[in-house]
């Protein structure tokens, strides 16, 4: 592909610092994952009742639903409490679960002490290439406005109003 | 705006279209070209790449006689954008849970 193209596939690099040591920040990032992952991010067929990481090497990363049925989005490649976690994000073009690892984009997440009992957390989400089947729909998909397809549209519009309403 | 994602909405709901871009993401093709590829008649391909273009996903010029069809780099760049978003929100609402957290404990 031309260069834009690669550029575009390049890792998506977040941080945040937090007011918390990085056993504490770990914690509530994994452990209490589900006191902060907005209830809007998820790939289940009925409202989110609860988010799940299980903390282990191989643990499942699942929401639990309304109507009883639990949806899994990834599972987890790396362990190590509290330098940091490596999650594989197991979701397709077409917005279904992908079982197969090789095709999985991943995310990785650093938890780093700076001053004053702060925690830095750094988040890269690489591997885009990866989605290989469904990934030229999936990048096409993905608009001006960031579309991914029907539900992904419905998803972004969710996330937005949960920021929205965040704010104010 | 909306308009814009209701046409690529439109456009990816069928699966020749998405067969398409997938030959696309292969590199650039001429029309002719892509009707060989695909068991559909040159108009309906011309069709299926005007409603591409409309959508944004496509982009085409002229290469001679010939019209070339590619992806839209921009398109492309999307999914970086989208993510970059998408986790910027995450972040921030556990950054929030970490502050509300505090402030309890105070």
């Amino acid at each position: 592909m031309t260069a834009m193209a690669e550029h575009s596939l390049q890792a998506v690099r977040k941080s945040v610092t937090v007011s918390a040591s990085p056993d504490e920040a770990f914690e509530i990032f994994t452990e209490d994952f589900d006191s902060w992952w907005p209830h809007t991010h998820h790939i289940g067929k009925a409202p989110m009742t609860k988010a799940i990481i299980e903390g282990r090497r191989g643990g499942r990363c699942y929401t639990e639903h309304e109507d009883g049925s639990e949806a899994d989005w990834g599972t987890i490649l790396a362990w190590e409490p509290p330098r940091g976690v490596l999650i594989a994000w197991q979701i397709a073009a077409n917005w279904q679960f992908e079982p197969d690892l090789k095709k999985s984009s991943e995310v990785e997440i650093r938890f780093t002490p700076v001053e004053n009992g702060k925690t830095r957390v750094d988040l890269e989400h690489r591997g885009f290439e990866r989605m290989t089947a469904g990934a030229a729909e999936m990048r096409t998909g993905v608009g001006g406005e960031g579309g991914w397809g029907g539900l992904l549209q419905l998803f972004a519009a969710r996330v937005e109003q949960k920021a929205t309403k965040g704010e104010s | 705006m909306s308009t814009y994602r209701d046409r690529q909405l439109d456009a990816l709901g069928d699966p020749t279209r998405r067969a398409i871009l997938a030959r696309l993401r292969k590199g650039p093709a001429p029309v002719g070209r892509l009707a060989r590829d695909f068991p559909v008649s040159r108009p309906a391909i011309s069709q299926h790449l005007r409603v591409l273009k409309e959508a944004n996903l496509v982009t085409d010029r002229a290469d001679g006689t010939r019209r070339v069809y590619e992806l839209n780099a921009k398109a492309f760049a999307s999914l970086r954008e989208y993510f970059d978003e998408f986790w910027g929100v995450a972040l921030n609402a556990f950054k929030k849970r970490i502050e509300n957290r505090n402030r309890e404990e105070r």
